[in-house]
């Protein structure tokens, strides 16, 4: 956004209110969140009409950074002798004129301060006063933290409202032609970016490069070495990435298999809720924690394969991770230790294509590198044992269908689950480019030896609900919301088609009452109350 | 309750209708002081005052209020009006005071409430 400057009259009442305007209107061009505009509206006008009511005259600053709305207000005087008097609640030093237009209950700072996230005043008498606040763009105060890797590129969507059915948590919403992630609900999976056909949801971080280095220490996950079409092995993939010059390469399949012994283990001597889900895939635990909290005792406490390669790995170079959906970057980026540079399955195949076409002759059948081997996994994947104790559970819908078993009651005959968000697991995001099925089939026909260093790892921080929404901060005003979404909702067609943008009719209530959409977003909702009179 | 339907019932005159005829007012915030009206604002609220100024529909335009009622049988004047048409921002006007306005009102959402 270009900087929004006005000049303020001192005493110019009729005007008041028209700087504050422009700083809406282009909130409004990016398509802020309502409750974000109104929170600036209420501190930018608070801060004008100071400039209006007790200063010979001023300017608003206004400019967007950082997914930030900075402001900053001065004037030239004639200054505020006592500032922290000025910041009580009920000092005012207005006239009786602004008295008179309802102005002067000593409200205006003590407003903008709760109402920002930053803010800062300076004054000097003689001289003049400067305001500054800051308001964060993404109304997070009241949800929890939901980071994720999911990014939106606006320009591109063409409202296919895939993604608003697509979410297993309710998380998109497509106002105003314009896709949005409410993060406190998002998981982090990638089904939002598998069914978008126009590439505006897409995982952060496409631009990176692999930039392989004598230090560098790769970890590659089993599913980006099969990406290559057929003849074209793990082992000879892991070759040609040892031949651009890293200093180490590391497969994280065998890291997933300690990570299963390790559950296992955990099942059959620690385990006080079965059966015990393991932490394999991010999205899944981020999905009990949202959306089945219940289960959080199911849990096993360890962290993910790679998440574990990762803490044993750290300090041994400069290390590179291919992450494989957004929920391995989250993950890896977000660690409490220093973050690995991670980058994407495309950029991995772009440096190993080249490599592979220049030895086009060298190839290596998959058939041919496997005979003879044991599994490189050792007895906990072999199969016998994965049928007999472990479930593998792959796609959205299929887990939840298995955790909503668990919830009921109807699950006592299952000891270990994997569940993923993805199906065939980590051979099926929407970011590799290989069928799922023939990936996972040549993974298994030529595994690679395994990483002498895998080990599972315990976690260190419990597992906890994720804090959801908070319709309000005062606890009454959050009743009187929740008493009107229920209204609404009955004045809503309960279809559920998505129209409007919101996944289902009962989220569209709740996005009305607070503010997300105009109250007509529906084309077919009855009026308000004409429930009550038949 | 939709404000149009409020209105008559509530003893109100409705000077302009807002940009959905449709809008609840099922919430009612009343007050005299431009900072009070300022915290209470947003959609679906009804904003009860006797501050008939520019200003306050000023106000109303930044915080999106769909409709106002002024109390004490106060006209708008043409400023008022010409701002309330361009941002559709719904106008009554109430012949009595502050708290009898508010008593009517409450009685009204109150009978709403309960239902026939």
């Amino acid at each position: 956004m270009r900087t929004v400057c006005r000049q303020i009259q001192g005493g110019g009442y009729e005007e008041g209110g028209a700087a504050s305007r422009l700083v809406k209107e282009q909130l409004k061009r990016i398509g802020a969140d309502p409750a974000v505009v109104r929170r600036a509206m209420i501190a930018a006008y608070e801060a004008e009409m100071n400039v209006v009511i007790h200063s010979h005259g001023g300017e608003l600053r206004a400019w967007l950074e950082d997914d930030c709305l900075h402001v900053e207000v001065t004037d030239t005087g004639p200054g505020i002798p006592n500032i922290d008097q000025a910041m009580s609640p009920g000092y005012s030093t207005a006239s009786a004129k602004a008295r008179e237009l309802g102005f002067g209950a000593g409200m205006g700072l003590p407003n903008i301060r709760k109402n920002t996230d930053e803010f800062a005043i300076e004054s000097k008498v003689g001289e003049g006063t400067r305001l500054s606040f800051t308001i964060g763009l993404k109304p997070q105060a009241l949800y929890g933290s939901g980071r994720n890797s999911i990014r939106i590129a606006a320009e591109k969507c063409r409202q296919s409202l895939r993604c608003v059915h697509a979410c297993p948590t309710q998380a998109v919403r497509v106002f105003r032609g314009k896709p949005d992630i409410l993060d406190y609900l998002c998981i982090d999976c990638s089904a939002c970016i598998a069914v978008c056909p126009s590439g505006t949801l897409h995982v952060t971080g496409t631009a990176a490069e692999l930039k392989p280095g004598a230090d560098t220490v790769l970890v590659v996950p089993p599913a980006a070495l099969v990406q290559f079409g057929p003849g074209v092995s793990a082992e000879r993939v892991l070759r040609e990435a040892a031949a651009l010059g890293v200093g180490e390469v590391h497969v994280t399949a065998a890291w997933d298999a300690a990570l299963q012994q390790a559950v296992l283990e955990y099942a059959a001597s620690e385990a006080s809720s079965r059966p015990v889900i393991s932490p394999v895939c991010p999205a899944i635990v981020n999905l009990v924690e949202t959306r089945f909290p219940s289960l959080i005792s199911h849990l096993a406490p360890f962290v993910a394969g790679f998440e574990a390669a990762h803490r044993v790995l750290n300090g041994r170079g400069a290390l590179v991770f291919v992450a494989l959906c957004p929920c391995q970057r989250t993950a890896l980026t977000g660690a409490d230790s220093a973050a690995p540079e991670v980058i994407l399955p495309a950029a991995f195949s772009a440096a190993i294509f080249p490599r592979l076409k220049s030895s086009a002759g060298a190839r290596t059948c998959p058939e041919t590198a496997a005979a003879g081997d044991e599994s490189p996994l050792g007895d906990a994947t072999d199969p016998r044992v994965m049928r007999s104790e472990v479930l593998r559970v792959g796609g959205l819908q299929h887990v939840i269908n298995v955790l909503e078993a668990i919830e009921n009651g109807l699950a006592g005959d299952l000891s270990v689950l994997e569940l993923y968000a993805c199906d065939q697991g980590c051979f099926g995001p929407p970011l590799l480019a290989s069928d799922p099925h023939l990936a996972l089939w040549r993974w298994e026909a030529a595994p690679p030896p395994p990483d002498p260093e895998a080990r599972a790892v315990r976690r260190a921080a419990a597992f906890a609900p994720r804090r959801g929404l908070r319709l309000d901060e005062d606890m009454r005003k959050a009743i009187q919301k929740l008493a009107r979404i229920d209204k609404l909702q009955r004045s809503l067609p309960g279809s559920d088609c998505g129209i409007c943008g919101a996944p289902s009719c009962a989220a569209l209530a709740e996005d009305t009452v607070l503010g997300r959409v105009a109250a007509d977003a529906c084309p077919r909702q009855r009026p308000t109350g004409e429930e009550d009179t038949k | 309750m939709r404000a149009s339907d409020l209105a008559p019932r509530a003893g109100l005159r409705v000077v302009t209708l807002g940009r959905n005829p449709n809008v609840s007012a099922d919430q009612v915030y009343a007050g005299d002081r431009i900072s009070d009206l300022l915290n209470a604002a947003g959609e679906c609220i009804l904003l009860v005052t006797n501050l008939a100024s520019a200003q306050l529909m000023r106000m109303a335009e930044l915080l999106d209020v769909p409709a106002i009622c002024l109390v004490n049988e106060q006209t708008p004047d043409d400023n008022m009006l010409r701002t309330a048409q361009e941002h559709a921002t719904a106008i009554l006007v109430s012949s009595a005071g502050l708290f009898e306005t508010c008593g009517r009102l409450h009685r009204c959402l109150n009978e709403e409430e309960q239902g026939p």
